[in-house]
Order: C-alpha cells, then structure tokens, then sequence
C-alpha cells in the first residue's frame, strides 16, 4: 500500500470544472459547447481510468495542497472506494453527456448552456467527493454538489419544478447541517477526520456516546442523499428535471454521493468492527430494509415512469445501504458491488423513459401499450435492465444481489434475506407490467395494468391515473400519442443515435457486469475495497 | 441612607438620565426628542463631573493649593460636550430637511405619511 | 517609525477636508482627492498590517505622554486585520461610488470622516478615545445615510442618531463606571487594576453591562438593532455598503477589545452569568434575525436584517472564550464584511440597471444581468456558508470552538444558522434565476428594465436608464467581491498563524 503524489486525483477534478469556462463563453454555438462537453468528459474519464491499474496494485494517489482548517489537509486522495465512485461517474458522464445532446435538442429545451454547465460542475463535485481524503473536503465537495445540481431540479422554471428545487435545497442542505454536526463529534473526540481503512483507531476509544451520536448525526445526514425513508421525498419530486439529470445524477452520482458518504463513514472513519460494536448496524439495517421494501411497494402504485423508476431508486439505494449495514464481508462486496449494478441498469431505465419521452411525448405508463414495435431496440435494452434490476441471473443485478443474501444469510440475519428477497418479488411485480404491455399488448386492448389504485395512504396515488390514462404532463411538448404504433425496425430508426448508443451501452455495461463480473473492473475494485476495511481476503 | 445622602447627584444623575430617554421615547415631536437626547447627555456629563468632585478640594490650577478635583473627567466631558454639541448639529439639520419634506415634526404624522407613500 | 499609526488616522481627516476646501475652488475635485487619500490610506494600513502581523505589535504615546496618562495607539494583529478591511473596502466603494454617487463635495468629505472614525476605533488603546471616535463614526455614518434622496433617508438617520446616540452614552456611562473603579482610562492598564478592584464587584459589572449594551446597540444586535433595517435600506447603494461591511464590524472589533483587553476573559470565568447573556443574546440574535430576514420583502432590507444575524454569530463566537471560536469570529468579521458589502453593491447595481428593489422584483434577473444575478448568487452561497467559500470557514472555527466549549445548544444554533440562511436567500436565488421576468411592465421604476439587457451594454451606454447607469467598473468591483469572497477561504489557515499570538494573549 504505497501513497503516489500525483495531480491526477486534482486533475480529474479541476478538467470538468475548469470546462465550465468554455461551455459558458461558447454560449452562442452549440455544436462547440457541446463539443467542450464530450471533450471534458473524455479528458475526466481518461484521467480516472489512469488510476485504475495503480490503485489496484494496492497504490493510492494523493494530492495534497496543505492546511485548509486547523488539523485538516484539503487533500484529495483516489484509494480503492474512491476510484470505484469516481470510475463509475466518469463513464457514465461520457455516455449521458451524448444521451443529453440528443435530448435536449430532440425536446428543443431552454437554457440548455446552463444545463450544461451545471452538469460539468456537478460531475466535478461528484468527483470531488470520491476522492476525498477526509471528512471535511468530502462535506466541502458534497455541499457543492447541492448546489451545482439545483440548476439542474428546477430547470423547467415550471412552479413544480421550483417546488422541488425548493424541497431539494431544503432536504440536502439539511442533510448537510446534521454531516456537519457529525463531522465536528468526530473532529472533536479523536483530532482527525482522515479516512483510513478500517477505521479511525481513536474513535474506538472515544465515549460511546458522542461516537453513536456521530455515526448517527453522520449516516442521517449522508442518508438524506440516499434517500433513505423518511428522508426521500425529494427524489420522485426532483423528478421534474430533464431525464439525463434523473438518469445520472439523481440514480448515480447525486444519490451515490451519500450512499458514498455512508459506505465510507462505515468503512473508513469508524471501521465495520466498531460499528458492529456500537450496536449501530442493526439501526441503519432495519431502516435500509424498511426503506427497501416499503420503495418497492410505492412503486407499484405509481404510473408515471419516471416516478416509478425513482422509488425504485429509493429501493435500490437502500439494498446498498443494507449490504454497508450488515457489516459482513460478502454483503459488503455486496452492498459496493451494487453501486456499479444498479449505476448502469438504472441509467438504461432512465435512458429509456427519456427516449421514449422525446420520441412519442408518453410519460405514462398506462400510454404504453404496444410501444415496443414503436421503440423495438429502447424497450428490449429496458427489459434487460428491469431484468437485472429483478435479480435475473446474466443481469448484473443478480450478481450484488446474490452476494448480498449470501452475506445476510452467512451473519445469521435472516430477516434482511426475507426483505431482499419480497423486494426482489416486488420488483418484478412492478417492472414487468411495463415490459409486457410494451411488447404484447397493442394499443385499444390492453388490459388493465396491476397498478393499484385504491389508496393506502392515499398520498402517493394522488397523481397516479387521475386523467383516466390520457398523457398529463406533456402539454408543452405536443399531444400524446393515441393511435396505434408504427411498426419500426430495430435499426436505429426509433430514434437519433445520440441516444440509442448510451441505451445499448449502459444496457450492455448492465449484461457484461453480470456475465463476467471478475473481468469487469469493479468487482475487483470491490473485493479490495472490503479486504482493507475487514482485513478479511474475499 | 448614609450613601444616600452624601450621594446624591448619582441619584439625580439617573433621574435626568431617565427624564432624557423618556422625552426621547415618548414624546411626538422630534425637536423634543432631541432636546431629550440633550437631557439624557446632560446626566452622563453630570455623572462624571460629580465623580471627579472631591470635597473642599481647589480647582486644579498651578495658582491653586492641594488637594485639587481630578481634573480628567473635566477635560473628558468637555470633548463630549463637544460631541454632544455636534450630534446636535446634525439632528437639527436632518430635521429641517424632515420639515421640508413632509412639513411637521410630529412622529406618528411622519410615519403616517411616510406609511401612505 | 510608529509614527505611522497616527497618520492612519489623519490622512483621511485631511483628505476630508480637503476635500471640502477643494470643493469650493473647483466643483469636481471630491472624488479625486478622496481617491487619492483612499489609496494613500490602504498603503499605510498595508505597511502596518505587515509590521503589526509579521513583526510585533506597534504602539505610538500621543503627545509624548507616557502610558499609562498618554493616549495610547496600538496595532496589534486583530486591529491590524479590521485596519486593513477599513481601507480596502472604503476604496473599493469610493470606486463604486464615482458613478453611483451621492457626488457632492459634503459626501466625500463625510465618508473620509467615516473612513477616518473607524480607523480610529481599530487603533485606538485608550476607551475614552474609543468612546470620541465611536461618536465620529457615528457623525459620519448619520450624515451618510441621509445623503439618500427624499425625506425617508432623513428619517431613518434621525433615528439612527437618536438609538446611536443612547448605545455610545451608555458605552460613556459604563466607561465612567470603569474609571471611577480604577482612575484610568488605558486599555491595558484598565485590565490590570480591574483585576484588582476585583471582577465581581458590581462597579466592575455595572461598567460592563452598560458597555457592552452601548456596544450591542452600535452592532445591531436583536433586540437593539432596530436602527439598522431601515438605515440601510433607505441610504444610498455606496453608503449602505460601506456602512453595513464596516460599521457594525469594527463596532464588533470594539466589542471585542472591550471584553478581551479591558474585561479580560477572567472577568467571564468570575461572572458566568454575563458570559451566558452574552451568548443567549447571540443565540438569539441569530435566530430572530434570520426569521425578520425572511419576513422581508425589500431586497436591502432583507440583508440588513441578515446582519443582525450573522454578527449574532460574530458575538457567540466572541463569548465563547475559545481560540478557536475568536479567530472564527475575526475570519467572519472580515468575511462577512466583504460578502455583506458585495451583496449591497450587487442589490445597488441592479437596482441602477434595472430598479429592481423587492423580492418579488427579482424575477427572472439572471436573463436581464447574468454576470449581477451570478455575482449575488455566488456572494448569497458564500454567505450561507457552501464550502469552500469564508463564509464557511468561519462558521467551522466558530462551531469547532462551541463544540470544543461543550456549549451543545449554541452548537445546534450555529450549525443550524446555515439553514437559516440559507432560507431567505434560496428564494432570491430561485427568483433570479428560476422564474420569467415579468412581461408586463409594472410601474415607472421598471421601465428600465429592458434597457440593460446585457452587462456589455454599460459600456456602451448609449440608452443608459434614467435609474442610472452601471459601469464597467461597478460590476468589476462585484465580480471581484464575489471572487474574494470564494478565494479567502483558502488563505484562512495562512492568517490563522499570523494572528495566533494576538489571540492567544487575547485570550489569556
């Protein structure tokens, strides 16, 4: 384990920052903004990817630029954990970046220089808080990622869409204000808020009461990001935001960023063996399998795609955190490996509701019917990816998945299996409805789709099917679509291939995780992850 | 009691003191404020003044035998008689042009005015 | 060679009234040679900033009386810190002011005043001293904010002077509490036979207590900062940034030199009663003051009320007794001052360019002035304390101090002053940048708002607006206001050596 001075961590930082310069100043001409774009994307992504043979030699990468506050360097630093958040953003980026061309220009968007600005910033950030060095820069980065990605929520200027900048300024900054108050417990009983795997040793002897109210104050504030219940309903709100911005930030780097901060509270600031002795995992277990459940069962109920994609979000997050909770070393590679998982399969859903939103203005799910002969390569990449988000082996789902009931099942917690397994159930209730009415249903026949109607809170069904099935949210976009589909061939003919290209890539990203997981880099990544946190060689 | 009677220009300091922010809060007219203000310095001037006497003591000038008063709190509240005398200045300049602008000096009229604008 | 800290204070007494005299030859000479004593100013503050912070504190004896009977002037590195900050920002805002104005004679000649006052009050070692030179800045700072046009500036001055007035009599009072106690009126000297009279006798406490509500009332601290909303808002855009980023903040410095050097933080330790006020005050200034901030609908107002809380954070960080929590509170005096300033400068820029005054106005700004909206968000963000900007790295001091006194509440109240603020500027900043700009033209005031569509057409000027014109050089003076603001962050663990002597003797 040998620490390299390099800029490389700083560079990969400062490349999609700085690139926010020219994607301002070149305003007034979109090909070369967007070419900045690309540019950046790929400069980012090449700088990560450098990193990738160092940090799996055991290597770690630090810049380090001194003292920012007293005791606390403002380092940036790209170990295993790191490298795996910074990796998965910055591929994805490449391919959202062109999925974003194609979408905003197929919807004719405004704004769309601020757009993208915002989105450089907020991968910057996102990167920012992977290679983090302590607590400190990565609340600095985490807080900017706030802001960077608020642009991006109320960029509809439409009063629900304000709405929800408002819900999500208030939620994340809250959720900052309890990391801030963790960060200072922790500051303050043991001198130091540098990661190191395995824990920070002093912590273990600082009063159990500060250090529960720390792990506490920390996980709750991170949480918020990760949409743990009750902290999650600025998700589905945030919703709003143009489909790329659901598909990267709000099912990979924003919401990863706190599902990040937990794993490295857990892993790296107080270490699996204390938490396990503070008696803290069960907590956070048992809200990550309410969380996971629960998600699952809202999500059954909402008919708006992207509304449903999201509570599977909140679903999925959550078997992260669960996998981080149970403090076992297979559901920690698990838990991690899941980070990537659901990162491409939930991109392609994403991807998908995007595509079909630019193609045909359907944001319903109820409008669906028969859509697979409109959009024949779109609906077989989200049957692949709704697949592995069940848990269907060859889908990279059923990898962390299978090693997540393995680890339940091995610490003896039996109960989380149960969980794991009725939301994998669920998941399947709730994604192949839509996979079915796409490809054998047509249009006029449909059945009734297992959505349930009838309130259980009543609450969430509020904007479920309240216009009896004719498109609601697409006013300014043209008319929904009534008639029957067209039949188009599986060529590329469905739609431009800005955006078929990142579909077929994050669904066949999802494929390749799943079939040769040890090949794909992230396994590995992972597997050294947990071997420095635990000690224990998996 | 004792204290009490020998000093007592402390307690007449705080009653003009109190008579002073008195005018100053409850009175509507705003040239009666800033004679109030005058007043609620006066009590401070007087505070010191009173500090420095020492009884049967001279004057402190070179001319004049021991004991002296303490001749510091003199010079002090001469400069912030000098200052008292200056802030008064400037309020009765704002007030002329308060005057020229709404035409009275009666507070709540002012703010009434000023309420309708 | 200490000669020079005496000159800190005449050379702007001088310009001011040369500035005066000038004004009777030739009409338009007030701003030149209030530049030019400006800028003499910021090299004597930087030339002793740099003695006093990298070398050791200067003194210079008035007069040649020696201490303790002489008036005694000392820079040490707090003082040095707020002497810089004076001339800095009143240069900058005299940059501002050439086009923005007021541009009569009398202005310049008060605002040197002010420059000169406040000057006074960071070097001064002597409290009656501090007591003349608080009353000037007073002077000056009443003359500035009825300089606004109309009878509401006169108003609002009148009843600063009237509140202004009372804060510096009781600070008078309190001072002559403290020499009866001692027969002295030197800093340093104070603090010695004060110990002796002892910390807990109530001439001592009385002393205290009236000085630090003189001094309460000159910060605007909730309850007594009722002076404040409406003397900023109703002054002039220069006038009301100058006077919110330097007057309430040396008032602080004042507060703190009152409390450390003349009280002592024995006194605190002898009366926890008066540390526990102080610090409820704090508390309850920062909360009170975020919720009237919120309450507003008037953009100056808004931010003056922001100042009442963020100084409440400045006094609890003060109170706490910890070297930790003291450099938060020198870091966010200093940040403070700046960002609060910007924003004024920004509020006044846009007020010039497109009359936008209240909330409701704000709409869509970011499509009418880019580079103004993105100036004031990013100054707004700093404000609420986004990392990595000062804004942020004085509030971790602070609350590392609270936490490190084990004062959990106040703790509580300071992290959550970050969602306090951030709850009246998140929707100015959803406003500019998240919502059309009204279509319709509402009343006279926007009927320039199509006129400045772009910055780039200050320069040009040929349609300027009735409202008035913004340079190149105002938004200039925003921009880097907004830059500063991001950027000291970064220098504040350089600083915090420098000034760690000053606070640890401070403190002891």
């Amino acid at each position: 384990m040998t620490e390299i001075d390099s800029l490389r961590p700083v560079a990969a930082v400062l490349v999609s920052l700085v690139a926010i310069a020219p994607i301002l100043a070149s305003h007034a001409r979109p090909n070369v903004r967007e070419a900045w774009t690309m540019l950046a994307a790929g400069a980012t992504f090449a700088v990560v990817a450098s990193m990738v043979p160092g940090v799996l030699d055991g290597h770690t990468y630090v810049t380090d630029f001194g003292t920012f506050v007293p005791e606390v360097s403002f380092a940036l630093r790209a170990d295993a954990l790191g490298i795996l958040f910074a990796l998965l953003a910055s591929t994805l980026w490449v391919v959202t970046s062109l999925y974003s061309i194609g979408y905003m220009r197929g919807l004719d968007e405004h704004d769309q220089t601020r757009y993208f600005a915002a989105f450089a910033g907020s991968v910057a950030s996102a990167i920012g808080v992977a290679f983090a060095h302590n607590l400190v820069v990565l609340y600095v980065f985490y807080e900017l990622l706030t802001v960077a990605t608020y642009p991006l929520v109320a960029h509809d200027e439409t009063d629900e869409a304000r709405a929800a900048g408002r819900k999500y300024l208030a939620y994340t900054f809250g959720g900052g204000v309890a990391v801030l108050a963790g960060i200072l417990l922790v500051f303050l009983s043991t001198g130091t808020t540098d990661f190191t795997a395995g824990g920070i040793s002093a912590l273990a002897n600082a009063d159990p009461a500060i250090a529960r109210g720390a792990f506490g104050l920390l996980v709750a504030g991170f949480g918020v990001k990760a949409a743990l219940m009750p902290m999650h309903s600025w998700l589905p709100d945030a919703m709003v935001a143009p489909t790329p911005v659901s598909g990267l930030l709000h099912a990979v780097a924003v919401v990863k960023s706190g599902v990040f901060g937990i794993a490295r509270v857990v892993l790296d600031v107080f270490g699996p063996d204390l938490v396990g002795d503070l008696g803290m995992g069960l907590p956070l277990a048992a809200v990550a399998a309410f969380t996971l459940v629960v998600s699952s069962i809202i999500a059954l109920r909402q008919d708006n795609l992207k509304r449903r994609l999201a509570f599977s979000t909140v679903s999925q997050l959550s078997y992260i955190v669960l996998g981080l909770a149970i403090l076992h070393p297979f559901a920690l590679i698990g838990g991690l490996l899941h980070i990537p998982a659901h990162a491409f399969m939930k991109l392609t859903l994403f991807f998908c509701a995007g595509a079909i939103h630019v193609e045909t203005h359907t944001d319903d799910i109820s409008d669906m019917a028969g859509i697979g002969k409109r959009m024949p390569l779109t609906m077989g990449a989200f049957a692949v990816a709704a697949a592995g988000m069940a848990g269907i082996p060859i889908v990279a789902g059923f990898v962390s998945k299978y090693f997540l009931l393995i680890g339940t099942v091995s610490a003896g917690q039996v109960v989380f299996t149960g969980a794991l397994l009725l939301s994998g159930v669920l998941n399947i209730a709730y994604f192949w409805p839509i996979v079915y009415a796409a490809f054998f249903e047509s249009r006029g026949d449909e059945d009734e789709k297992p959505l349930l109607e009838s309130p259980l809170g009543g609450r969430f069904a509020s904007d479920a099917r309240a216009d009896g099935g004719e498109t609601q949210s697409n006013s300014d976009h043209g008319h929904g679509h009534t008639g029957p589909w067209e039949r188009r061939a599986p060529t590329g003919a469905e739609s431009t291939w800005f955006m078929l290209f990142p579909i077929l890539f994050a669904a066949s990203g999802s494929i390749v995780l799943g079939v040769v997981p040890d090949a794909a880099v992230f396994l590995r990544i992972v597997r050294l992850i947990v071997s420095g946190a635990t000690g224990v060689s998996v | 009691m004792d204290v009490l009677a020998t000093r007592y220009y402390y307690l007449v300091t705080f009653v003009v003191l109190g008579l002073g922010a008195y005018m100053m809060i409850a009175n509507r007219n705003i040239v009666k404020k800033i004679i109030g203000m005058n007043v609620f310095q006066t009590g401070i001037f007087l505070f010191f003044i009173a500090a420095a006497y020492l009884d049967g003591a001279n004057p402190p000038v070179l001319t004049a035998e021991p004991p002296y008063v303490s001749p510091l709190p003199h010079v002090l509240i001469l400069t912030a008689i000098v200052v008292g005398v200056s802030l008064t200045a400037v309020a009765l300049g704002l007030v002329v042009r308060i005057y020229a602008e709404y035409g009275t000096l009666d507070a709540e009229l002012i703010r009434e005015v000023r309420h309708d604008e | 060679m200490s000669d020079l800290v005496p000159i800190a204070v005449a050379v702007p007494i001088f310009a001011s009234v040369v500035a005066l005299l000038a004004g009777l030859v030739r009409r338009k000479t007030g701003w030149h040679v209030a530049v030019a004593g400006s800028v003499v100013h910021v090299g004597i503050a930087l030339e002793l900033a740099r003695r006093a912070l990298f070398d050791e504190t200067v003194r210079y004896v008035v007069g040649g009386f020696t201490s303790p009977y002489g008036i005694e002037l000392v820079v040490d590195g707090l003082s040095a810190t707020i002497l810089v900050l004076v001339a800095v920002v009143s240069l900058g805002v005299l940059g501002y002011a050439r086009v923005a104005g007021p541009r009569s004679n009398a202005f310049y000649a008060a605002y040197l005043l002010l420059t000169a006052g406040l000057t006074g009050l960071s070097v001064t070692g002597d409290l009656f001293n501090m007591y003349v030179f608080l009353e000037i800045t007073g002077l000056a700072a009443y003359v500035l904010v009825a300089t606004g046009e109309g009878g509401r500036s006169a108003v609002a001055a009148l009843r600063y002077l009237f509140i202004g007035t009372v804060g510096a009599s009781l600070f008078l009072l309190g001072l002559g509490y403290a020499y009866i106690a001692t027969g002295t009126l030197n800093m340093v000297h104070l603090s010695e036979l004060l110990a002796e009279v002892g910390h807990t006798t109530t001439l001592v406490q009385t002393a205290f207590a009236f000085i630090v509500v003189g001094l309460f009332i000159k910060v605007a601290i909730f309850p007594l900062h009722t002076w404040q909303p409406e003397a900023y808002a109703s002054s002039p855009d220069s006038v009301s940034a100058l006077i919110s980023a330097l007057v309430s903040t040396v008032s602080a410095y004042a507060f703190v030199r009152v409390v450390y050097t003349v009280f002592t933080a024995d006194f605190l330790a002898a009366n926890p009663l008066a540390r526990d006020f102080l610090l409820v005050a704090a508390a309850v200034s920062i909360v009170a003051g975020s919720a009237l901030a919120v309450a507003q609908s008037e953009v100056k107002r808004m931010l003056a009320y922001s100042s009442v809380a963020q100084f409440g954070l400045i006094v609890a960080a003060v109170s706490l007794v910890s070297e930790t929590a003291m450099v938060g509170a020198v870091v966010h005096l200093v940040g403070h001052g700046l960002m609060k300033g910007g924003l004024f400068l920004a509020a006044g820029i846009v007020a010039t360019a497109t009359g936008a005054r209240t909330v409701a106005d704000y709409d869509g700004l970011a499509d009418r002035m880019p580079v103004g909206a993105g100036a004031f968000g990013v100054l707004a963000l700093a404000m609420v304390g986004v990392p990595p900007a000062v804004g942020f790295v004085g509030k971790w001091y602070i609350a590392l101090g609270a936490v490190e006194s084990e004062a959990w509440g106040l703790t509580v109240v300071i992290v959550a002053s970050t969602l306090l603020t951030l709850a009246y500027f998140a929707r100015l900043v959803e406003r500019m940048f998240f919502r059309e700009a009204p279509e319709v033209v509402a009343d006279g005031a926007d009927a320039t708002a199509e006129g400045t569509v772009t910055p780039a057409a200050a320069d040009g000027g040929d349609e300027s607006p009735p409202t008035g014109r913004v340079t190149l050089g105002m938004y200039a003076l925003v921009v880097t206001a907004a830059i500063l603001s991001v950027a000291l962050g970064a220098g504040v663990v350089g600083y915090e050596q420098l000034i760690e002597s000053t606070v640890t003797s401070l403190l002891s």
